[in-house]
């Protein structure tokens, strides 16, 4: 599968999704004007090609500023698609976030908790 | 004359404490371009970092309600057919009360959804810090709410990061039409 970079922009997030090296990244800022047409094809991909993979380890970085209430809901079916890869590949969800923010901190353990299989890690920095 | 009427405008909404104020049809590009001029105004000002985060967060949720809820709209059609641009109508107030800040948001609603919303939002006013994220997680895993084009999760994601609280209500406008207002507090 075709490697997807897509630059970020003042309203949506840098899209860096690597498929033969299975590293994935989500980073910056997403509220977007039009949130399918934006994740709905790249969601897609995804999740053909982690169908695909076994015994693969995969990646997956999370490095947003800010996320609308649309945006949670796609990230929720993010965490989903790796959950569901992790039950038969390593998978690693690392959720990155300023650590004077509280309250992406606290979004990212609400996404966590609910991952069975994949790691997950909350990254802070400064 | 011109200045005077201006500045007593002007006057009325700074009594309120109204720092921004825009009246008019709201688009993805208005929220855009107030968004980035209120980011850099609370940056200038030294807003505490977190309370900046929650105004502007109120301030994208609100406005993108305005944009996809208001019922005074142009062109004014109801064909659920129609896919082209659609411009509608919303005011938006951000300010600062003694030590509150607000975002605040109006807009024509249908009187047929008056109820519903009423309902929706006392119920979401009256739940707990805990009940609140049980509901946000349960509405982001679940299936969209009927009638919505987000996630449907907006007023809960407003009612977690407005950190005093927020308050609501509606006006009779006419046969057709009440007006909604909502004002949420950090």
């Amino acid at each position: 599968m075709d490697n997807i970079k897509i630059e970020a922009t003042e309203r949506s997030p840098k899209i860096d999704f690597n498929f033969a090296a299975n590293t994935f990244s989500l980073s910056g800022e997403s509220y977007p004007e039009d949130i399918s047409e934006l994740y709905g094809p790249v969601m897609q991909a995804l999740k053909e090609h982690l169908g695909s993979q076994e015994g693969a380890n995969i990646t997956f970085d999370f490095e947003l500023i800010y996320f609308n209430s649309s945006s949670a809901k796609i990230l929720m079916g993010l965490f989903d698609i790796l959950d569901t890869a992790a039950e038969d590949n390593q998978v690693v969800v690392n959720w990155h976030f300023e650590s004077d923010d509280d309250n992406m901190e606290e979004l990212g353990e609400e996404f966590g908790e609910d991952l069975e299989n994949a790691t997950f890690n909350m990254v802070p920095k400064d | 004359m011109i200045a005077k009427e201006m500045y007593s405008f002007r006057e009325a909404l700074a009594k309120q404490g109204v720092i921004f104020c825009y009246s008019g049809y709201m688009t993805e590009e208005v929220l855009a371009g107030i968004g980035k001029t209120l980011r850099s105004k609370l940056d200038m000002e030294k807003t505490d970092r977190k309370v900046a985060r929650g105004i502007f967060s109120l301030f994208v949720e609100q406005v993108q309600n305005v944009i996809r809820y208001s019922a005074e709209k142009e062109p004014d059609t109801d064909d659920p057919d129609y896919d082209g641009k659609e411009m509608r109508y919303g005011l938006l107030t951000v300010g600062q009360n003694d030590d509150r800040h607000f975002v605040a948001c109006a807009n024509l609603v249908p009187k047929w959804d008056v109820d519903r919303l009423r309902e929706n939002l006392t119920k979401i006013q009256n739940l707990d810090k805990e009940e609140l994220k049980a509901l946000y997680k349960q509405i982001l895993k679940g299936d969209v709410p009927v009638g919505s084009k987000g996630a449907g999760v907006g007023f809960v994601d407003i009612a977690r990061r407005a950190t005093h609280g927020f308050d609501f209500d509606f006006i009779e406008i006419d046969a057709e039409y009440s007006y909604f207002a909502l004002k949420a507090y950090i």
